[in-house]
């Protein structure tokens, strides 16, 4: 009894799942140190730079603007996606093309355990590359002080994507073992792209907002990210909708009799169904979107503190004794805004409706530049810049560039129709005779003026020309000495205003 | 036996053996063709081309200008041109090229036919709608998608010889929309663009003669990743 009691404890038997676990991660580690992702990983650097990294670095320092391109038309997904599929779906064959399944199905781990560890090492190459590359281009862009919010849910998305490829070519190569299984599932997964584009091109909203390359309303809103953050609705939504073709491709690789025991293809099946179920959801709630200038709404996804504007301290400067306050977003432009008012605020100084403070908005439409509007007591001059609005520079999505003296006489041309109370259309000869001459006084030339008004309205109008009585009134009107056209214009500027006054009655 | 007798028995001999030399020929050929899974690349050609023909029957991809019309064309073509280049994998490796004198003239033959039936089915697809810039701009973009396809099958393995026609269609879909002026970028270019056509055949011709004389890299140091 004592003998017995005395004799050395044997050494516990290692866990089961402990040494399931490790297992599992040194065949990880095989599987992660032998992919064949790492070989193409150059190529998608390359291609990374000249689509996503090159195009962006055209636009204007704006997070909005920079990401365009890559985030918001989804092109890091393009980059990525179809060659991770590809090399996904050529990993996924290999044991149906080396005609090597019955040998590993009769290994002591599931087969169904066994591919998912050779997907996982796929997908976490493609990921760390894809993590790698966005972090070099956001830092370049922080490098260089690009202002507003980066949009790291749209960021999720791209992982996301990426992931859901790796599976989906997983998928397309175990099924499809073959020669053919990579390219097949390249070109797809390419064509899907394209065509998510082209559907999102055709539908603005609805289902078709689900679509990773579909940039519809997320981000055809200006100043997100600078005076509101980014709604997280529609990137959570496209996240579901991928993580659930992930859930159905990864669940598809155990329903076959080989893959596993009983309870294992149960487990597939029930992961099949689950993402299936997710992928139907995230289309329904996308189903109930409302688009509107903060970005896409989706109810029952939608956080009311995604709501509030993002704080800041305006950046100022002084134009003609007016305050001009920006966004500190847009503070490179404040010297060009401030240039623009200038001259035009001194023409109207003391004038009734003649604005004491100038105050940048959040733009109130969706592309273009945005009107000018003059209201309260004393009367602020509230207008919106927008990131897509015709700024100096490359603007965008534009052909060619906007100049500085383009910029602001746009400006001019928008703070006279607002001071005049004239719209872009509907406004009355004489008012046009008038905003005509105010702008030649301040600086824009009547022979600028149709094509800059061109640019500044608001939807599509007719060619302008610089002829006609309207511009013989405003050359009378601009040759004026400066106190005979001040007090004429402090006569009859409500007569003005409310379009009572005709051409004739000019002077 | 008379010298006639002699004569006719010769004569027979010399057609039989010709006639064996055909029949290996052929034989060597089909051999040649089911090791790289000709068959069924045939089969994903014909697929392609009827792909073609009903994306532009039903206007799948014409929301927009030139550029975005003719994405999903090229799309399909670059499709097709990948299968081309992937049969060109060879399972067999040294053994094949120790033993095989008529290898190259068989891997020219074998890439020029299939590029050749590609254009075909394509050509026949397009029949369904209005493919922008013709079956001219087609063969233009098919050869030359299909040489950087022999080049890539040649530096990189058969396998992946898919990796170069997409990664030359991701840079046509950028450059397309910057309304492209070098005859490199052979998609952006008219289709009787002489400059555009030296281009894609150049770079055709160089994936035929790469691909005859070197063959796709596989076996010894330069094995296929898997």
């Amino acid at each position: 009894m004592t003998a017995a009691l005395d004799a050395p404890v044997r050494p516990a038997p290692v866990a089961p799942i402990r040494s399931a676990s490790l297992s599992f991660l040194r065949l990880l580690r095989i599987e992660l140190r032998r992919s064949p992702v790492v070989l193409i990983l150059p190529l998608i650097a390359a291609l990374f730079w000249y689509d996503s990294y090159r195009a962006s670095m055209t636009q204007q320092p704006l997070w909005m603007l920079r990401t365009f391109w890559n985030m918001g038309q989804a092109h890091t997904i393009i980059d990525f996606g179809p060659f991770v599929a590809g090399m996904a779906a050529w990993i996924g064959s290999r044991d149906g093309r080396r005609r090597t399944t019955d040998l590993v199905t009769a290994a002591v781990r599931p087969r169904w355990t066994v591919a998912l560890v050779s997907w996982a090492a796929t997908a976490i190459w493609a990921v760390a590359a894809y993590l790698a590359f966005v972090g070099v281009l956001f830092g370049v862009y922080a490098a260089e002080g690009v202002r507003g919010e980066p949009p790291w849910w749209w960021v999720a998305v791209g992982v996301t994507a990426v992931v859901a490829f790796s599976a989906a070519g997983f998928a397309v190569g175990t099924f499809f073992p073959s020669r053919f299984a990579a390219p097949l599932a390249a070109f797809g997964g390419f064509l899907a792209m394209v065509m998510s584009a082209q559907t999102g091109f055709k539908n603005p909203s609805g289902w078709a907002l689900i679509l990773p390359t579909n940039s519809q309303g997320n981000y055809e809103q200006q100043d997100t990210g600078i005076f509101y953050p980014y709604l997280p609705d529609l990137p959570i939504a496209r996240i579901l909708f991928l993580a659930g073709i992930l859930a159905a491709c990864l669940g598809l690789l155990g329903l076959p009799a080989r893959a596993g025991g009983r309870w294992l293809r149960r487990t597939a099946a029930l992961v099949t169904l689950a993402g299936v179920a997710t992928t139907a959801t995230a289309v329904v709630l996308v189903g109930t979107a409302q688009v509107d200038l903060r970005g896409v709404v989706i109810p029952a996804l939608h956080d009311a503190a995604n709501d509030r504007p993002i704080a800041y301290t305006p950046v100022c400067g002084p134009a003609a004794q007016t305050q001009v306050c920006l966004n500190p977003a847009y503070g490179r432009y404040l010297t060009d805004v401030t240039t623009a008012l200038a001259p035009a605020l001194a023409e109207v100084s003391g004038l009734p409706g003649a604005p004491q403070r100038v105050t940048q908005i959040a733009a109130t439409d969706t592309g273009g530049p945005a009107a000018m509007a003059i209201s309260g007591s004393p009367p602020v001059l509230l207008f919106g810049l927008g990131a897509e609005a015709s700024l100096p520079g490359s603007n965008g999505f534009q052909d060619g560039t906007t100049t500085t003296k383009d910029f602001e006489g746009i400006l001019r041309v928008q703070f006279a129709q607002a001071f005049l109370g004239a719209g872009t259309a509907g406004d009355t000869p004489a008012q046009q005779a008038v905003e005509a001459a105010l702008l030649q006084r301040a600086g824009t030339t009547l022979a600028d003026q149709p094509r800059l008004e061109e640019i500044a309205r608001l939807g599509p109008g007719p060619k302008l020309s610089a002829t006609g009585p309207v511009y013989d009134a405003a050359k009378r009107l601009a040759a004026m000495a400066g106190t005979a056209w001040h007090a004429w214009l402090a006569a009859n500027l409500t007569a003005l205003r409310s379009g009572a006054l005709t051409l004739e009655q000019l002077p | 036996m008379t010298a006639g007798t002699e004569s006719t028995l010769a004569g027979a001999a010399s057609g039989a053996v010709g006639y064996r030399r055909t029949g290996a020929g052929l034989r060597l050929a089909r051999l040649h063709a089911v090791s790289r899974r000709v068959p069924f690349a045939l089969g994903l050609l014909t697929a392609f081309g009827a792909l073609l023909g009903v994306a532009l029957h039903y206007h799948w991809s014409m929301a927009g200008g030139y550029a975005v019309q003719v994405l999903v064309p090229l799309t399909i073509q670059t499709g097709a041109a990948a299968v081309i280049t992937v049969s060109t994998y060879g399972p067999f490796g040294d053994p094949e090229r120790a033993t095989g004198r008529w290898l190259p003239w068989l891997r020219l033959g074998s890439a020029l036919a299939l590029t050749a039936i590609a254009y075909g089915l394509l050509a026949a697809g397009a029949t369904g709608g209005v493919l922008p810039g013709g079956t001219l701009a087609l063969l233009r973009y098919l050869a030359g998608s299909a040489g950087l396809g022999l080049l890539s099958a040649v530096a990189l393995g058969g396998p992946f010889g898919w990796v170069g026609p997409m990664a030359y269609l991701l840079i046509t879909e950028v450059a397309l929309d910057g309304d492209p002026t070098t005859p490199w970028i052979w998609a952006g270019r008219p289709p009787h663009d002489h400059g555009a056509a030296l281009c894609a055949g150049a770079v055709f011709v160089a994936g035929l003669v790469a691909i005859t004389v070197l063959g796709t890299r596989n076996g010894g140091n330069h094995s296929t990743p898997e």
